[in-house]
């Protein structure tokens, strides 16, 4: 056995953009007559976000993804989060998963902070005696101490989004997913939950890291997998992939392209 | 099998979340009312007061032997369980998309959790229910412990009706406005105001009689108004259709639960 926490073996996702928009019964009714323009659609429409993905990440590795928007590492992020269900290949997912892809996911602007907590918690699947002991924390990091009984709606958007992410960081998970890093709030909370963000991803958990910032991700990650276009392009050391990454998307800054 | 394991499993897992999301929907329903959550008392005694006022002076079918009143809100007491939930159920898959988008939940359980939340309201409207059952002189007898049974059918029944509307829902958004008509024609199809033996016509009877809601309605009618243990037949009337509407709108909500994503 080895100690692979994530594999992938020949990830394939495909979405249907016709599809999705819905099936009408006029546009039926049209493309009754032309069946040639409707075989045409449904072939265009078919769309790969990932295809022959291959990778695997093995515990406590700190991984980076980049690409280009729209290159799939969201899809990929959500495959793994297991919100997505891959359309072709096998991944495996071994251990509790903390996806920090959109927080708040579950706030209801209705309830109160202190409903909330509870409620976001259900939805990340925490256990209701987990919550019950981790319950001060949560209110300590989010500092909304004097606002625990008043209804979400009337909160600012800095202090949702505050709320929101003292509840998700609370977990020791053993696989992390972010989806850049997230801080949030004023200057003073951005920078304390940047501090949590950076201890999460450097406290021994196995890491998948999306970020745009090369920078972040030189520092942070053992290995990058490059993805273009839904394929992997490459998969190697972080500096190795950040640098062919930043001469192909930023060809001009490339001193060696400039010579 | 093990999808029955792997049920049981998220089942575990996730009751904590069914628990917050049907504390939610009490929360929420009754939120920037004075009176709170007492409305969930106060409102079917009042609109009880309000049908048995009309029901007994102005429009009056005859139910020999029986009390109107009694026998007009146990109709619509069950009736409105199926409709409220079911119509409920429908919407959860849409409603929670953004959710569904972000986080992995269990699907099945927000039609579940709708179902469970409009059950405790009908449990609450079972008060008024038995005021009108002492008030009336229908009075008790023992058969009463049999409800419950109804109550489980009339439940797995709405659920599976729920698990499909979900489902469907999402791919036919048409349903939202299909099944208000359904619905409003499945009430007057249903012997709730009148007796059944009003329809002379002995085909239209019998095919009224396979409305599995009339089934769970005649079972409630048989114990409470007429203090008789229903036959085996109609034990098997409630749970064959509950257990039906279980397997097939399970299966097709699982068969598609996969793809909801892709049609928000």
């Amino acid at each position: 056995m080895d100690n692979a926490m994530i594999r992938a073996d020949g990830l394939g996702m495909q979405f249907n953009l016709g599809v999705e928009k819905g099936f009408s019964l006029k546009q039926g009714f049209v493309d009754l007559f032309d069946p040639k323009k409707r075989a045409e659609k449904n072939r265009r429409a078919d769309f790969w976000a990932l295809r022959d993905v291959s990778f695997s990440v093995s515990r406590g590795e700190v991984v980076g993804l980049v690409g280009a928007n729209g290159a799939g590492k969201s899809t990929l992020l959500k495959l793994v989060a297991g919100v997505l269900k891959p359309t072709e290949g096998s991944l495996l997912v071994r251990g509790s998963i903390c996806p920090m892809i959109e927080l708040g996911a579950g706030i209801d602007m209705e309830l109160t902070a202190r409903e909330n907590i509870y409620l976001n918690a259900a939805v990340m699947g925490y256990s209701e005696r987990f919550i019950h002991s981790k319950f001060d924390e949560i209110v300590a990091f989010s500092e909304l101490e004097a606002f625990l009984d008043v209804p979400v709606r009337n909160f600012s958007s800095g202090m949702v989004a505050r709320l929101a992410f003292s509840v998700a960081t609370v977990v020791e998970p053993e696989i992390l997913i972010v989806d850049e890093i997230l801080s949030v709030g004023d200057l003073a909370f951005q920078a304390k939950s940047e501090e949590k963000m950076l201890q999460m991803i450097g406290g021994g958990t196995t890491v998948l890291y999306v970020s745009h910032s090369t920078a972040s991700i030189r520092s942070l990650c053992s290995r990058v997998i490059w993805l273009d276009h839904g394929r992997v392009l490459a998969i190697g050391s972080a500096d190795e992939i950040c640098s062919r990454y930043e001469s192909s998307a930023l060809p001009c800054l490339d001193p060696g392209a400039a010579s | 099998m093990l999808f029955v394991r792997n049920l049981l499993y998220s089942l575990r897992r996730y009751r904590f979340l069914l628990r917050q999301l049907v504390l939610r929907d009490f929360k929420v329903k009754y939120k920037r009312s004075v009176l709170g959550i007492a409305w969930s008392l106060l409102y079917p005694l009042l609109t009880m007061a309000v049908l048995a006022l009309v029901f007994s002076n102005v429009f009056r079918f005859s139910t020999p032997g029986v009390s109107y009143i009694a026998y007009l809100l146990i109709g619509l007491t069950w009736f409105n369980y199926f409709s409220e939930a079911s119509n409920l159920c429908m919407s959860t898959i849409v409603a929670n998309f953004p959710l569904i988008n972000k986080v992995y939940v269990p699907k099945y359980i927000f039609p579940l959790s709708k179902c469970l939340f409009v059950g405790i309201n009908f449990l609450l409207t079972l008060i008024p229910l038995y005021l009108v059952i002492l008030l009336t002189g229908t009075g008790l007898c023992w058969q009463h412990v049999l409800l419950p049974y109804c109550f489980l059918c009339l439940f797995l029944f709405t659920l599976g009706m729920g698990f499909f509307l979900a489902a469907v829902s999402v791919f036919l958004r048409d349903m939202f406005y299909i099944y208000g008509i359904v619905l409003s024609l499945w009430m007057y199809l249903t012997p709730v105001m009148y007796d059944i033996d009003i329809i002379m016509h002995p085909l239209l009877r019998f095919l009224m009689s396979l409305n599995p809601l009339y089934q769970l309605i005649r079972f409630a009618r048989t114990v409470i108004l007429s203090h008789a243990t229903p036959s085996a037949a109609q034990f098997a009337a409630c749970a064959a259709p509950a257990l039906l509407a279980m397997l097939v709108g399970t299966l097709v909500f699982k068969k598609n639960q996969d793809r909801f994503v892709y049609y928000m």
